[in-house]
């Protein structure tokens, strides 16, 4: 018989390892995950209590930092300052982007589609860029500022260096993040047949809208509101730019002014007030958990892939589309091609025509500098060592959490989403001090390993946010399977999840590399001669007051990011935020 | 001879009891299958003997092997245990081609390239695959990928074959020849076999011995023909082979044997029961419904019923009847006028169990 071979068994299979393979890697996860996360974390908390820098000798434990930081009578108005700008931006942001996603995902307004890439822009862009566009044009010497002036006459029209102005500019660059959310948490995906239930009890299309889809992305909201009021606390360009030149301080400058630019750091004082930062933080995150733990009651069946139906706008189709690529243009498009125009001008002004004061000198200027050139390879050096490492680290640990009988799942979930409560700079700061008083890390200062172990750690919960859904996507018996026929956990993993989770990690590779790449507040804390990254030294030629340079680095980095996002978008069918 | 043993097994959910307490010996060579209702534990204790599920309680041994024992806290691994394992969703991995599904196996137990591949073509002979050795599973048929998954399991040569409802996902006709095909290969090899489907046809028809289980509890074990003329427990007789069941009350019966019973509205059906003891008072009366009669017949009680609609199923009829304030079906050859009429049932079709089961 053919098949005489397969009857009769196998001897038993090769005998018991000497170790467990599975748990030995679980553990090493759970534990290269804790050290990161901790490292930075504990040191800061050292820092309050302690009297002096740690990195001097002889200090001793105090409460006087805390004190300092309730007494000074700028903590007050700073708080103030930044809870208003956190909510009027927030504010912005959400109006913006439930209005995009509800216009450009459900309804027939023309020219939707390129409407929702530009609405995009300003999330590939960092802040500092954005920041920094919105400067040039509309600052109190921009150029549509001086325009309108010279043809109203008078004063200026508005004044950006204010709360308002950097609300604006702060709302609009993260109208993206919420647009995002409401597109794809519930616009798309809400089951249609919901929306046409309530058709058939007697509901018009609008009613539809306001009834059914907007109470359905509620969870959607009150998500990006939680990590736009998190952006908007920790962003540090958008009131450096906006609120400095005005003598306003938000929690960020303040931090960024002690401890960066003061001659003598204030280190007690700058770890008290990272705490009070992410005490905000985290409380905001715990409010977002406790809001969306009914969460159950806005479910909407996913999967379905049926296809929503189209509000018809009728007549208001060409006017709400004006209004929108206005809108749009004014708030996105001019203050991008504001810096490439300034990066190619040695003045910008209404008074001169622009034809003559065309010149390639401020790339000249910038790449002079070689601690500039050496910026760009460093950075791209970092981001490319960040992004695979990130990736790498995210796969491992989401494997654990989602698909392992490990004991600790939890706290390694726990664990490594806790850089979402810490703003970037103080992981950075984090990161400093773990490298000046722990003897193991000190091997990595003075190197790039430095900036790579606080990015990836900053950047962990975005990446687990890639890859995590796609595991979801990937049936349980697939690994299960791979169990019975004699792979153990790791084999499991390595034969059957990695191959089919390819795509999500190039994602996750191009996401991380894309916000590396822009990346200049992680980093701030951690600069030496030789580590340039390019966002730091931006935010240097701003301090020094070198625009024109300033803006020929951001164009090139604009360039950079929309080359790599095309180039990512043919190759390998990858789009980010998708 | 490796006896497969589950002795006292359960698995705890929270509060919920998966399964609760299951002794079970599936002998060598024995195709032995777990039937019952969806949420019934059958698919649990299947994962608890491949080792994809931790049980709480109890052990499982395989001839001198512990498996699991929850007192010691022994627990092997799937990859440790061997066992040959069909998904019901086949679980076949979509990046790799049909022969390097089934060759995976022996490729984790490093057997060299040459045998490898002779084994992986004769199994894929074996389920009459040959041809598509280099296909990937999406390219193939349901049926297709079913037979695949069999190849997979059965490849390395497991002491033990576990298959989870792997025929649920074909259409009827394809069920059918699978069903043969299956029980074909199994014969020809020998394997031992644990079957768990919720499907009573494919249960009587492949199996050596049916367990039939509900929630979480061995109700009975018996071979087909046991399980389908000899039910001791309402719940077997209801769900395989879909008996009617009637509150009635009796007097105590001591031992297994003819005995009467009332219904609700006084009428008196002359029965027999498989219980030892069955006590007075309230018990519950099975009748299959193709075992009821529309013209008398030898030793059989008459009844008063109501006749209700019918529905055509193609060879008989369906038609509802009350009896007693209680709905019961029958299977008839034509449906009667609606309205009151009289049905016969034989005293060694009514089976009367005690009510509190």
């Amino acid at each position: 018989m053919a098949h005489l071979s397969l009857t009769g068994s196998d001897p038993a299979s090769s005998a018991a390892p000497r170790y467990d393979r599975a748990r030995l890697a679980q553990w090493l996860i759970f534990a290269i995950t804790a050290a990161l996360m901790l490292a930075p974390a504990l040191p800061i908390l050292l820092q309050v209590f302690v009297d002096r820098p740690l990195y001097s000798d002889g200090w001793q434990f105090t409460l006087d930092n805390i004190g300092q930081l309730v007494r000074d009578e700028r903590i007050g108005r700073i708080a103030l300052t930044t809870g208003l700008f956190a909510l009027f931006s927030v504010v912005i942001a959400e109006v913006l982007g439930i209005a995009a996603a509800l216009l450009i995902g459900r309804t027939d307004m023309p020219g939707r589609k390129i409407m929702g890439d530009v609405l995009m822009w300003p999330l590939y862009l960092s802040h500092l860029i954005f920041a920094l566009g919105w400067v040039v044009m509309y600052g109190p010497s921009g150029f549509i500022t001086q325009s309108i002036a010279q043809q109203v006459g008078g004063g200026m029209p508005w004044n950006l260096y204010s709360i308002a102005g950097m609300s604006i500019v702060a709302g609009v660059s993260q109208a993206p993040l919420a647009y995002l959310y409401c597109l794809y948490g519930a616009v798309r995906s809400v089951d249609s047949t919901l929306e046409s239930a309530a058709r058939t009890v007697g509901a018009g299309p609008l009613q539809v809208l306001r009834k059914v889809t907007l109470p359905l992305m509620i969870p959607s909201i009150i998500t990006s509101t939680a990590l736009n009021l998190v952006i908007a606390v920790e962003t540090l360009s958008i009131p450096l730019f906006l609120a400095r030149p005005a003598r306003i301080d938000t929690l960020s400058t303040f931090l960024y002014g002690e401890g960066i630019a003061a001659s003598n750091p204030n280190h007690g004082l700058v770890a008290a007030s990272s705490l009070l930062l992410m005490a905000l933080v985290g409380s905001t995150l715990i409010v977002q958990r406790l809001l969306l733990r009914q969460g159950h009651r806005y479910e909407t069946v996913k999967g379905k892939g049926t296809r929503p139906m189209t509000l018809n706008l009728g007549r208001l189709r060409w006017p709400l589309a004006a209004v929108f690529a206005v809108l749009l243009l004014a708030t996105v498009v001019v203050p991008v091609a504001g810096i490439i125009l300034r990066a190619f001008t040695s003045f910008l002004s209404p008074l001169v025509p622009v034809t003559q004061v065309l010149t390639l000198s401020n790339f000249a200027k910038l790449f002079a500098d070689e601690a500039n050139v050496r910026a760009i390879w460093n950075t791209v050096e970092i981001s490319l060592l960040s992004a695979s490492l990130g990736t790498l680290m995210a796969v491992a640990v989401a494997l654990v959490i989602q698909r392992s009988d490990f004991r600790w799942s939890g706290t390694l979930e726990a664990l490594a989403y806790s850089p979402r409560i810490v703003p970037g700079m103080i992981t950075g700061l984090g990161v400093f001090y773990a490298a000046v008083i722990l003897p193991p890390m000190g091997w990595l200062r003075g190197n790039i390993g430095i900036i790579v172990v606080a990015y990836v750690m900053a950047t962990l919960p975005l990446a687990l946010g890639v890859i995590q859904p796609a595991i979801v996507q990937i049936g349980r018996d697939l690994d299960k399977a791979a169990r019975t026929v004699g792979a153990d956990w790791v084999g499991a993993m390595r034969i059957v999840l990695l191959p089919l989770l390819k795509p999500a990690l190039l994602g996750s590779f191009i996401l991380l590399f894309v916000f590396h790449l822009k990346s200049y507040i992680i980093a701030i804390f951690l600069m030496a001669p030789g580590l340039e990254v390019m966002g730091v030294s931006m935010l240097s030629l701003w301090t020094n007051g070198d625009v024109g340079p300033l803006a020929a680095f951001a164009s090139f980095q604009i360039v950079l990011i929309a080359v790599l996002l095309i180039l990512a978008r043919v190759l390998f069918k990858v789009k980010i935020y998708d | 001879m490796t006896e497969l043993v589950l002795s006292d097994l359960s698995r705890r959910y929270g509060s919920a009891l998966a399964i609760d307490g299951i002794n079970l010996t599936v002998q060598e060579g024995e195709f032995l299958t777990l039937l019952g209702p969806s949420g019934c534990g059958k698919s649990t204790t299947l994962a608890s003997i491949a080792g994809l599920d931790k049980p709480t309680g109890g052990r499982i041994t395989f001839g001198s092997c512990v498996l699991a024992d929850a007192a010691t806290g022994t627990y092997l691994p799937p990859e440790a245990r061997g066992f040959g394992v069909v998904f019901q969703s086949y679980a076949l991995w979509p990046h790799l081609s049909v022969e390097d599904n089934v060759g995976m196996a022996l490729r984790l137990r490093k057997v060299p390239a040459a045998e490898r591949a002779r084994r992986v073509s004769e199994a894929l002979e074996l389920v009459e695959l040959g041809p598509f050795a280099k296909r990937y599973p999406g390219e193939l048929s349901g049926g297709q990928q079913q037979r695949v998954a069999l190849a997979r399991a059965i490849v390395f040569r497991p002491p033990l074959l576990l298959l989870d409802e792997p025929l649920s996902n074909l259409d009827a006709q394809l069920r059918q020849q699978a069903r043969v095909w299956l029980k074909d290969i199994q014969r020809e090899l020998g394997l031992t076999t644990i079957y768990v489907t919720h499907d009573q046809d494919e249960a009587l028809a492949m199996s050596d011995r049916i367990v039939v289980m509900r929630g979480g509890k061995v109700v009975q074990l018996g071979t087909p023909q046991e399980i389908w003329s000899a039910p001791c427990h309402p719940f077997a007789a209801s769900f395989i082979g879909s008996a009617n069941l009637l509150q009635v009350s009796g007097a105590a019966v001591p031992q297994a044997g003819p005995c009467e019973v009332t219904l609700s509205d006084g009428q008196v059906i002359r029965a027999h029961t498989p219980d030892a003891r069955l006590a007075a008072g309230a018990q519950l009366l099975a009748v299959r419904p193709h075992l009821v009669s529309c013209e008398p017949r030898e030793n059989a009680s008459e009844l008063r019923v109501e006749f209700g609609a019918e529905s055509y199923l193609g060879d008989h009829f369906v038609q509802e009847a009350h009896v007693a304030g209680t709905a019961i079906r029958l299977s008839v050859e034509r449906p009667q006028p609606r309205g009151a009429g009289r049905i016969w049932i034989r005293q060694q079709d009514a089976v009367v169990f005690a009510a509190d089961q």
